[in-house]
């Protein structure tokens, strides 16, 4: 019986200070879906456990369609959010989400670019040819895909509505690969690329640079972002900051019993301090295009 | 020990080989010397001429479409180089070369910095592949638009990396050595 005693009175105290399931809070980072939930949890659930681990938050990975994201975001489920640039602009302009930072990937860092692009040989060699084609865009919502393309013909001069023979937006998921092979395999005539995606399809061997022309290009704007919800406390989004300014491409998580790099789980470089003024071009773009947070009926 | 004419006649033969080996290694030494080709101010150059022509031939079609102004083009013309020669300097100058010109500085520095830690010639003005000029373009603005926003964030680890590229650059223009 003292024995016993003595080995609670060791034992208790070193259960006290450890973190028991429930002691910590626990808060939701909404990601937008790029392709699927399936990989968008693939992606960043390494991440969310490791600025769990320097937070000491219990952060959870909650992967969310685009079109639901705002509804969700103002019935306060994210304390924290990861989505493209004008999600950004739109939870900022109606939610008064906060700038936090910019993921930076590629060529160009931080931003990117909308490309507008024609199969090689086709004929089709600049923005005037396109009158009477048929076109194929990435998702509405995606800054990259559609805004600045749309955006793009417009400044040209050109009305998607009525310029063109028709335009369509591939379903399901996988929509910017969808796009690029549209116009490969000849479907459409020309399509509505993300420079991210021709980069990365180009590096992977998917494409090679001589298979298409590219009629324009926009003006680089910024790439994914995470904001954090105003009721967010401010000490704790300053440590989330900080954690993701911290992080190199050795920086590793266990998951599920593997030791997983963060950076390159979640195809991020790494991430950049923009301003909520580098956003502005994506502003002006959404004006132009009639697209929300600005939209007009 | 006794030789007999076979002897004699062998011994013979063997002088003669002897004598016209060292006669033709002596001369063709002579040669050698005449002609320069151990000469290693000739043979670098050989060397860099057979690099150029090399560069030429693999990145000619990323310099075309740059000089057409095909900038988005180029660059995914040097992606899919980079898939055979990853981190070949050539290809990370022009890389570099490229980012800036479609308005990437820190993407733009970091490659440039990676193309001289990899081949010091980009910078030396005298080098057929020199590019100074652009090297010290880049460095004016980044020390104008870079250097302060890293120095007020110093937890910033990527733009602090930047800057220290362009203080890498800047010590090569300076003529520091690495």
């Amino acid at each position: 019986m003292p024995t016993l005693l003595l080995l609670l009175l060791v034992f208790l105290p070193l259960l006290a200070g450890c973190d028991q399931p429930g002691s910590r809070p626990v808060l939701n980072i909404g990601f937008m879906n790029c392709n699927n939930e399936q990989e968008t949890l693939a992606r960043f659930r390494p991440l969310t456990t490791y600025l769990s681990e320097q937070v000491g938050v219990d952060f959870r990975t909650v992967p969310v369609d685009t079109h639901e994201f705002e509804e969700r975001f103002a019935a306060g489920d994210f304390a924290l959010t990861h989505t493209n640039s004008l999600l950004y602009v739109i939870l900022k302009e109606n939610h008064d989400l906060r700038l936090l930072l910019t993921e930076s990937r590629g060529n160009f860092g931080p931003r990117t670019a909308g490309a507008i692009i024609a199969r090689k040989g086709s004929g089709i060699t600049s923005l005037d040819d396109l009158r009477g084609k048929r076109m194929v865009f990435g998702p509405m919502m995606a800054p990259s895909g559609y805004l600045a393309q749309y955006d793009l013909m417009l400044q040209a001069g050109l009305d998607p509505e009525r310029d063109l023979d028709y335009y369509a937006i591939p379903s399901g998921s996988f929509k910017h690969e969808k796009v690029v092979y549209g116009v490969y395999f000849g479907d459409y005539d020309v399509a509505a690329a993300p420079a991210l995606d021709l980069e990365t399809m180009t590096r992977d061997g998917k494409i090679t640079a001589d298979d298409f022309e590219i009629l324009a290009q926009s003006p680089l704007i910024p790439y994914c972002t995470f904001g954090s919800a105003k009721e967010t406390d401010p000490e704790l989004v300053t440590k989330v900051r900080k954690a993701l300014l911290a992080l190199t491409p050795e920086t590793t998580v266990a998951i599920d019993g593997e030791q997983v790099k963060v950076l390159k789980a979640a195809w991020i470089d790494g991430f950049e301090d923009l301003q909520d003024r580098d956003y502005d071009l994506v502003r002006d773009m959404a004006r132009r295009t009639n697209m929300p947070p600005y939209q007009v009926f | 020990m006794r030789f007999d004419r076979f002897d004699r006649i062998i011994g013979l033969a063997l002088a003669v080989t002897a004598i016209a080996l060292t006669a033709l290694l002596w001369r063709g030494a002579g040669d050698d010397a005449r002609s320069g080709r151990s000469n290693p101010q000739l043979e670098k150059r050989l060397a860099q001429q057979a690099k150029s022509a090399l560069l030429q031939k693999i990145y000619g079609p990323v310099e075309q479409l740059r000089e057409k102004g095909a900038l988005p083009e180029a660059l995914l013309k040097l992606d899919e180089i980079a898939r055979q020669m990853p981190g070949e300097a050539h290809g990370v100058m022009l890389r570099g070369e490229i980012q800036y010109q479609l308005g990437a500085l820190n993407e733009a520095i970091t490659s440039l910095s990676a193309g001289v830690r990899s081949e010091p010639l980009y910078i030396d003005a005298g080098s057929p592949l020199s590019r100074r000029n652009l090297i010290e373009e880049v460095v004016r603005l980044g020390m104008k638009q870079v250097a302060p926003q890293a120095k007020s964030a110093p937890e910033n680890r990527r733009l602090n990396q930047a800057l220290t590229n362009l203080y890498y650059l800047q010590s090569r223009l300076a003529g520091g050595c690495e």
